[in-house]
């Protein structure tokens, strides 16, 4: 995987956002390189979907500078959305429609030629078991079902960087094995991938970089090895309690026993 | 025919349109996407209210508003009118009725935008994402405009005017729709430029009821204005007054063209947080001293769920409230009718305002009662699948506990002490007693309107064309309710006792029948959605 050596894909700097007046990212800076595969950290509430919601576009901040592929946000929004692919958190869909007409509706929308398009979509269904519900409407997919659907939504038109929020949320052991032999492929073949997770082991295993953002705070950058060294703990798991303060959480654990139990 | 047909349907989408498109900042490629899209959806009923109205509730809409308009033609013919005054009859009457549908469905294309959260992240521009939203509101003109107008155009023929009539009429109703529905579009523009994410839901909601207010408030308010005198800095003079006319005109395309700006700038972006506004407020945790009545009295702890499950979200839940709002102008209005002669007893031998309070309790729960199972919450419904089949009675006790105390007892607490202070305590006491049996019959039956699971059931857009006439009946009933009752029944103080306690009585019994059919509703309600893994695999194609 690349090191991210050449240009940045994506500029932070000193960004700020808020939701009403309550301040959710407080002033963070961090940069992707091409190629590389970072993992986005960060307790329930930290601001990681919301980071991630700029850079898709969706959100604009309340300040600091934002590029994406040298495209300024959200001056350039369009144009951003049309270099990346994003997997949300909460697998929305137009529920009427089948798998393939939610396919084809990406696809077109991010302008990919009809035979380009219906060969590729028939590669995503192929390899994510799906083709023979292509022609079921997405109400009746199961919830892995449609994680897959997005999955094949998001990389569709070719992205350049993509934006995964919880993209192994609701997979089957194989296919949260594929998802991340393919991040380790897209990787390879120069995509830059975000990966935000709650699964530790997974991002240790998939990540060259890892971001930790705390309370809107980025408190940690740096290679799985690089924070575990600095902060002398054996697993990322380890660091991240020790980053965040969730070393506290054995005494919550009790009153919650102590309260059902009372 | 069907060539034809398929060369009209190609028209919009040849090169002459697509580069008119371009021309003003739309993608043509991507708006007929979601034009498409958005019409697939609508007529697949997903996302109900959010797309408005499909072609089958559009239809629906249509029959009512050409049968009305038929009626009022039949009834003109017969006054024999000017054709001029003719033609401006009905060009009201469109105004008024397309402002009311407008707004609404502009509401509902605009500032509710669920697939905002599916779209928000494709490459789709603001222009091209608003154009395809207000190609809805062209679709509502193009099936109500001829409804509205169809009969009474080649009725106007019948009363001496010229051959062209029929084409001035509907191009002139055309003409007016279009500008309303440009309207409309600007003031939700506005909205969103200027409005707080959060607030934007609420302030949609005083948007949508704003004309039917203006309505009444016309309607009502023409003592208000009564010594309102014309400021003298008006010119009295033609051409001043002409000019200033034309300046307004211009000043409101203006403000129009802003609106639509605001609309279709960062429109997408806007939709997310749309979507995800929150209100902000914040609920106190507190614990209700009427819920742990309702506790006590109506059925234990599934009592108070219902309670106060119903009691939030008939406060929270914004599709509800959307819903209830066209009802909220007539209500006042009647209140207001009411308060006019409020001195006067309904024991006394003049009519009072007094003698359609009880109705208008019934006409309130008449709405909300088969409002109650829809929301936007309505995927939430799951959770009473996991409720113990004996929770669902006390559950349905709950809410009608709520309804009854919150919308018919505690208004008749207020009333009791208004009624005394103004009667007498006799007088006062006695027609309070009156009104709360009349309206506690009124919930008694009403409650059987409520068909499942409250806040249970996706909005159906189609039920609101037929509000209106609605409206229409139940005031009308509610008047004649009135009038009876005045004549009948309060000419003697025991006849109104006598009814109060027989009214109370056969409260009592239809309340009870009801709540059974109420929770069998439930039951049968949460029996359909443990079904619905049966019919899942839908095969479309």
């Amino acid at each position: 995987m690349n090191t991210g050596q050449s240009a940045p894909i994506v500029e932070f700097d000193r960004v700020v956002f808020s939701y009403s007046y309550t301040e959710v990212l407080h002033a963070i800076s961090f940069t992707l390189g091409r190629g590389e595969v970072v993992g986005l950290l960060g307790p329930n509430g930290a601001g990681k979907t919301t980071t991630i919601k700029i850079m898709a576009g969706i959100l604009a901040p309340g300040g600091g500078v934002i590029k994406v592929a040298g495209l300024p946000l959200p001056e350039r929004a369009v144009d951003v959305k049309q270099r990346i692919g994003y997997v949300p958190e909460t697998a929305v869909l137009f529920e009427s429609l089948t798998g393939q007409e939610f396919l084809e509706l990406t696809g077109r929308l991010h302008g990919v030629a009809e035979e380009t398009l219906q060969a590729r979509i028939y590669a995503m269904l192929e390899t994510f078991s799906l083709l023979s519900d292509r022609s079921s409407r997405l109400d009746s997919y199961s919830k892995g079902m449609r994680q897959k659907i997005l999955i094949a939504a998001a990389l569709l038109h070719n992205p350049e960087l993509i934006l995964l929020d919880e993209p192994l949320s609701g997979l089957d052991v194989n296919a949260a094995i594929m998802i991340k032999d393919l991040i380790a492929a897209l990787a390879a073949g120069g995509k830059t991938i975000l990966y935000s997770s709650h699964v530790l082991d997974v991002v240790e295993k998939v990540c060259d970089r890892v971001l930790i953002i705390h309370q809107g705070k980025l408190i940690a950058d740096g290679s799985a090895e690089s924070l575990k060294a600095s902060t002398h703990e054996s697993t990322l798991e380890d660091v991240f309690r020790s980053l965040t303060g969730s070393a506290t959480v054995d005494p919550g654990v009790a009153r919650i026993v102590a309260a059902i139990a009372s | 025919m069907k060539p034809l047909r398929d060369w009209i349907g190609r028209l919009p989408r040849g090169p002459a349109a697509c580069r008119l498109l371009t021309r003003m900042g739309i993608d043509p490629v991507r708006f007929w996407l979601l034009t498409d899209l958005f019409g697939q959806l609508a007529e697949r009923r997903e996302l109900m209210s959010h797309l408005g109205q499909n072609a089958a509730a559009l239809r629906a809409s249509a029959w009512v508003f050409c049968a009305m308009s038929a009626l009022m033609t039949i009834l003109l013919l017969l006054a024999e009118p000017r054709p001029a005054a003719y033609f401006a009859i009905f060009l009201a009457l469109t105004g008024f009725l397309m402002t009311g549908v407008l707004f609404s469905e502009a509401g509902n294309s605009l500032v509710n935008p669920v697939e905002g959260l599916v779209l928000a992240h494709q490459p789709i521009n603001g222009a091209t994402y608003t154009a395809a939203k207000l190609t809805h509101l062209a679709r509502i003109l193009l099936f109500l405009v001829p409804a509205l107008n169809g009969i009474p155009a080649l009725g106007g023929l019948l009363i001496g005017a010229p051959w062209y009539f029929p084409l001035l009429l509907l191009g002139a109703a055309f003409l007016l729709g279009g500008v309303i529905a440009l309207a409309c579009c600007a003031v939700f523009g506005w909205l969103i430029r200027f409005v707080p994410a959060r607030r934007l839901k609420a302030a949609g909601q005083v948007a949508e009821v704003a004309p039917w207010s203006a309505f009444m408030l016309f309607q009502n308010g023409r003592g208000l204005f009564r010594h309102v005198h014309m400021p003298h800095w008006i010119p009295t003079a033609t051409a001043p007054r002409v000019a200033i006319g034309l300046a307004a005109l211009a000043v409101s395309a203006w403000a129009v063209a802003m609106g639509l700006r605001c609309l279709s700038g960062d429109y997408l972006v806007r939709i997310s947080a749309i979507a995800g506004g929150s209100s902000g407020a914040r609920a106190k945790p507190r614990r209700s001293r009427t819920g742990d009545l309702v506790a006590w009295r109506f059925g234990g702890q599934p009592a108070r769920a219902g309670f106060e499950f119903v009691s939030r979200m008939m406060r929270r839940d914004w599709q509800f409230r959307r819903q209830l709002i066209p009802m909220l102008p007539a209500v006042v209005g009647v209140l207001y009718m009411s308060a006019r002669s409020w001195r006067t007893s309904p024991f006394s031998a003049g009519f009072a305002g007094a003698h359609l309070v009880p109705h208008l309790f019934g006409a309130i729960l008449f709405f909300i009662c088969p409002l109650l199972v829809y929301g936007s919450d309505y995927k939430g419904a799951w959770l009473f699948l996991l409720a113990p089949g004996r929770a669902i009675a006390p559950f349905a006790r709950g809410i009608h506990a709520w309804l009854w105390l919150r919308i018919v007892v505690a208004p008749h607490l207020v009333l009791l002490a208004a009624a005394m202070w103004f009667w007498g305590v006799g007088d006062g006491a006695l027609f309070t007693a009156y009104s709360l049996a009349v309206a506690s019959l009124y919930l008694g039956l009403e409650l059987r309107l409520i068909d499942g699971v409250p806040f249970g059931k996706p909005p159906e857009p189609a039920r609101q064309s037929s509000l209106f006439m609605l409206m229409m009946a139940g005031g009308t009933a509610m008047a004649i309710a009135a009038v009876l009752q005045h004549f009948v029944l309060f000419r003697w103080h025991a006849a109104v006792l006598v009814a109060a306690v027989l009214l109370g009585a056969a409260a009592y019994l239809a309340t009870r029948s009801s709540l059974d059919t109420f929770a069998t509703a439930i039951r049968f309600n949460l029996g359909l959605m443990s079904q619905e893994a049966k019919v899942l695999y839908t095969e479309v194609g």
